[in-house]
């Protein structure tokens, strides 16, 4: 029981050090992408109100060249540019744009740039990449497991699993499993 | 050994940048089939391409900010877009790909809605475009067209 005692041991310390940047990418992000409903966890996106003189809603290939000019672009900034109805106007740049009513001149300046730090947790804690950092994700979890699992052996006594230790234990796993039972019955 | 895991980090790090630089990117699986359906040709006979696997191609004019769970792409007539809709968190598009030219494929489906569903997209399409909503106005049910995507491949223009 002692070997094994200190198996756990030597197993929790180096699979604790080689997690520390792990937990803490997924941590980070938990907490963010948690609050998606809030704001947006990925991209710093900014809209201010922009007015030009109305150009009228003739024809695309007449009304863009003002609407460029009216903006002050010049087309080699520009994107692309869709007539998204008969009044409006929107112009793709990159990182942002614009959203011109047509017949009023009135619009909007839109812009996004990725979060710095956040957007790359994000991307690694949901997997958007795929490939292998879905192994990666995958060992991640499993050391978690094994991690959990030696935990509660490495303290004997008061403190222990037969002790505070346990009862810790026991909140820790009685609350996701109350969730679950009151989560059914309210379905 | 230090100086190697330096290295192999360096390394792998150098190698993911190279990965994701490049004018085209590739969302899912790509695309595959040979045949790309003109949008308007399309929605000119929604019920024609049901259930069939197509591929369309546009520019994106609207990515959603949520979960970047869909897409729309502009169609050759001006006004007129196509949704592509994939499964939260299998592709995430990118605000990035907006202005791109985007080729996109899966299965077009029809999805025939209720009257109160129907109203529900009526007051939502309302409130985007700043209008007043009666729901009284609304008296025939809607049939919602979009392609469930597979893969999308978007290059700057």
């Amino acid at each position: 029981m002692r070997d094994f005692r200190k198996v756990c041991w030597t197993l929790h310390r180096e699979i604790g050090f080689l997690v520390v940047g792990l937990t803490i990418v997924y941590a980070v992000s938990g907490i963010a992408v948690n609050h998606a409903h809030h704001w947006d966890a990925n991209y710093a996106r900014v809209s201010e109100p922009v007015r030009i003189e109305p150009t009228g809603a003739g024809p695309t290939a007449e009304v863009e060249p003002l609407v460029l000019e009216r903006l002050g672009l010049e087309r080699a900034q520009i994107k692309t540019t869709w007539r998204a109805s008969p009044e409006v106007l929107q112009v793709f740049l990159e990182g942002g744009g614009y959203e011109v009513d047509l017949v009023t001149g009135e619009g909007a300046r839109t812009g996004f740039r990725p979060r710095p730090v956040l957007f790359d947790l994000n991307f690694m804690h949901l997997n958007n990449g795929k490939g292998p950092w879905t192994v990666v994700a995958d060992v991640y979890a499993g050391l978690l497991v094994v991690l959990a699992l030696t935990g509660p052996l490495l303290v004997r006594g008061r403190k222990g699993l037969a002790g505070r230790g346990g009862v810790l234990m026991g909140l820790g796993i009685v609350l996701p499993l109350a969730y679950a039972v009151a989560m059914r019955a309210a379905r | 050994m230090r100086k190697m895991v330096v290295i192999a980090t360096l390394a792998a790090l150098l190698a993911a940048g190279t990965a994701l630089a490049g004018e085209s990117k590739t969302y899912g699986k790509g695309v595959a089939s040979a045949d790309t359906v003109k949008i308007s040709d399309l929605m000119a006979n929604p019920d024609a391409w049901v259930g069939k696997t197509i591929r369309v191609q546009g520019k994106a004019v609207g990515v959603c900010e949520h979960r970047g769970c869909w897409v729309n792409l502009a169609s050759d007539v001006e006004g007129q877009t196509v949704r592509v809709k994939v499964k939260d968190g299998e592709i995430v598009f990118l605000p990035e790909m907006l202005g791109d030219m985007v080729l996109a494929e899966g299965v077009w489906t029809a999805n025939k809605l209720d009257m109160e569903a129907t109203k529900k997209v009526c007051e939502s399409e309302a409130k985007k475009k700043g209008e007043k909503f009666d729901p009284n106005s609304v008296t025939s049910c809607k049939t919602l067209y979009q392609l469930s995507g597979t893969g999308a491949v978007a290059t700057k223009n």
